[in-house]
C-alpha cells in the first residue's frame, strides 16, 4: 500500500504540491493525469524515494520512507518496478548488456544463466533478436520495451510505475507499449501506475484516475466518475476521450 | 562533500576494476596525442623565447637548463592539466550530467546501485592515475620541442641541451612535477562528476554545468598550482 499524507514539495521557489493525501494498493490500476509540468514525475520519485517531502509522510507497506537513508530505501525500491521516461537506457551498453546489467549487479548469477534469462526477457517483451543493437540504434518503442525488460530482470515486483510510456510514440507502437503494459500486469498479478497525458492510454489500461493540477489532487475515482465528472479542469483534459469513443 | 565521499568510499566494495579500466582508457591513452601535440608546442614557444632573450645576454647555453628546470617543475604539469581539464572534465561532466537528464542515476538509485561508486570513483581514480602518466609524456614531448629549436633554429648543441636537463633532474625538481598531477587529478575529477551530478534543466542546463565544471577546475586548478609550489619550495629547501 503507498500512502501519500499531506505532502508538500517544492523545487525552489516552484510549489509542486501543497499537501497531497491519496491511497493505493500495489494491485490497483491506477493513471496520474494533468497537463505537463503539474508533478506527476515528481510522484513517482517520491514514491521509490528519490527525492524527499519538505512536509508530510510517505508510507510504503506501513514504513514512513520520508527519513530513511539510501541504504535502508533498497527494500522499499525492490518492492517496484520503475521505467522512466524513454527508457533511461545506458547509452554505452547493447540491449543485451543494458537487460543484464541489474542481474549482474545485484544477483550475482553466473554468465550462462544471466544471458538466457535476458533472451527470454526480450522475447517476452517481443524485441528478440535485437540483443547486439546500441540503445541509439533502437526505435522509441523498442526503446520502451527494452526498458521493461529490464525493469523485469531482478525478479518479483509489487508495482510497476511507468512515467509517459507512450510519449513519442506512433499509435501502432503505443498500442504495442500498452498491450504490453496490460499483459505484464496480468501475468505477473501486480497493479501498476502510469503516468500519461494521453488519457485514451491511461483510459484503456486503468480503473483508477488521479488528477494533479496547481498543487492539489483534485480528481480522484474510477472510469464512471471520470466522464460523469463537473471539474472544470479535468473536462477539459478529457475531451480528447469522448472524440476517440465516438 | 564529494571530494570527502568519493575517498571514503574508494575501497568499500564493490570495486568496479572494469570501469576503472575502461574510464583510465578514455582518460589515459585517448588524450595522449592532444597532449603531445600542445605540449610540443608549447616546448616549441619556450625555447624560442628563451633562446632569444639568453642569447641577447650571451646566456644562450642555459636555455636547455631553464626549459628543463620550467617544464619539469611548472609548464608540463601545468599545460597538461589545462588540456586534461577541457578533454577529460569537460566530457566527465557532459556524460554524468547526460546520464541525469536521461534519469540513469535515478535508474542506479532505484536498484540500490551507488552513484559515487558506480560512477564517480572510477573516474576519479582513473584521473588521479592517468594525470601524471600524460604528465611525464606532456613534459618529454615539451622538451623534445625545446630540443628542436635549440638545435636547429638556434643551432645550440644538442648533447649540451640534454646534458644540461639531465643534471635539473633531481629529486626536488622530478618530485615538484610529479605530486602536482595526482593533486590536479583528483579535484579536476571531483570538481568534474559534482557538476554532472548536480545538472538540471535541459541542454541548457547541461551546458551550464558543463561551462562551470571548467571554468572552476581552471581556475581551481591555477590556485592551486601556486600553493603546491610556495609549499614544495619551503618543504624542499629552496630559498625564493
Amino acid at each position: 500500500m503507498i500512502v501519500f499524507d499531506n505532502v508538500w514539495f517544492s523545487y525552489g521557489e516552484r510549489e509542486i504540491f501543497k499537501g497531497i493525501s491519496f491511497r493505493a494498493k500495489f494491485d490497483e490500476r491506477v493513471a496520474l493525469l494533468g497537463e505537463s509540468g503539474s508533478g506527476k514525475t515528481t510522484i513517482l520519485k517520491l514514491i521509490v524515494g528519490l527525492i524527499k517531502p519538505d512536509r508530510g509522510r510517505i508510507f510504503i507497506d506501513g514504513v514512513d520512507i520520508t527519513e530513511l537513508s539510501e541504504e535502508e530505501l533498497i527494500p522499499i525500491r525492490r518492492k517496484f518496478s520503475i521505467v522512466f521516461q524513454e527508457g533511461a537506457l545506458f547509452d554505452s551498453l547493447p540491449v543485451k548488456e543494458n537487460v543484464a546489467f541489474f542481474m549482474r549487479e545485484l544477483l550475482k548469477i553466473p554468465d550462462d544463466e544471466i544471458y538466457s534469462r535476458v533472451s527470454e526477457l526480450l522475447r517476452l517483451v517481443g524485441v528478440q533478436g535485437s540483443e547486439e543493437l546500441m540503445p541509439e540504434q533502437l526505435s522509441g518503442g523498442m526503446h520502451r520495451r527494452v526498458a521493461i525488460a529490464r525493469a523485469l530482470s531482478v525478479g518479483k515486483t509489487k508495482m510497476f510505475l511507468y512515467d509517459e510510456p507512450t510519449a513519442g510514440l506512433d499509435p501502432i507502437n503505443s498500442q504495442r507499449i500498452i498491450s504490453l503494459i496490460e499483459d505484464l500486469a496480468n501475468r505477473e498479478k501486480t497493479g501498476f501506475m502510469i503516468i500519461t497525458h494521453v488519457v485514451y492510454v491511461a483510459w484503456q489500461l486503468c480503473n483508477r484516475f488521479i488528477f494533479v493540477e496547481n498543487g492539489n489532487l483534485v480528481f480522484d475515482g474510477n472510469k464512471d466518475e471520470l466522464i460523469s465528472t463537473e471539474i472544470p479542469a479535468v473536462k477539459n483534459f478529457i475531451k480528447e476521450l469522448f472524440f476517440k469513443v465516438k | 562533500m564529494l571530494c570527502i565521499n568519493s575517498i571514503f568510499k574508494l575501497f568499500k566494495r564493490p570495486l568496479y576494476i572494469d570501469d576503472v579500466i575502461e574510464q583510465m582508457e578514455y582518460a589515459g591513452s585517448s588524450s595522449v596525442f592532444i597532449i603531445s601535440l600542445v605540449c610540443l608546442f608549447v616546448g616549441m614557444a619556450l625555447s624560442l623565447q628563451l633562446s632569444a632573450e639568453l642569447g641577447r645576454l650571451g646566456l644562450k647555453m642555459y636555455t636547455g637548463k631553464v626549459v628543463g628546470i620550467a617544464v619539469i617543475r611548472e609548464i608540463g604539469p601545468l599545460v597538461t592539466a589545462l588540456v586534461f581539464i577541457g578533454r577529460v572534465g569537460a566530457g566527465q561532466t557532459a556524460e554524468i550530467g547526460s546520464m541525469i537528464l536521461g534519469h540513469q542515476i535515478d535508474t542506479l538509485r532505484v536498484y540500490g546501485i551507488d552513484p559515487v561508486k558506480k560512477v564517480v570513483i572510477p573516474r576519479v581514480i582513473a584521473s588521479v592515475l592517468m594525470l601524471p602518466c600524460l604528465t611525464i609524456i606532456g613534459d618529454l614531448i615539451c622538451l623534445f620541442g625545446g630540443y628542436y629549436i635549440a638545435v636547429f633554429v638556434s643551432n645550440q648543441s644538442g648533447s649540451f641541451y640534454w646534458s644540461s636537463i639531465i643534471r635539473e633532474l633531481n629529486f626536488q625538481n622530478v618530485f615538484s612535477g610529479v605530486i602536482k598531477p595526482f593533486i590536479f587529478g583528483y579535484l579536476i575529477s571531483c570538481i568534474s562528476c559534482f557538476y554532472g551530478l548536480t545538472t538540471h534543466g535541459g541542454a541548457k542546463g547541461l551546458r551550464t554545468s558543463t561551462t562551470k565544471a571548467v571554468v572552476t577546475s581552471i581556475v581551481v586548478v591555477i590556485a592551486m598550482d601556486f600553493i603546491l609550489t610556495r609549499i614544495l619550495l619551503y618543504a624542499l629547501g629552496f630559498s625564493v
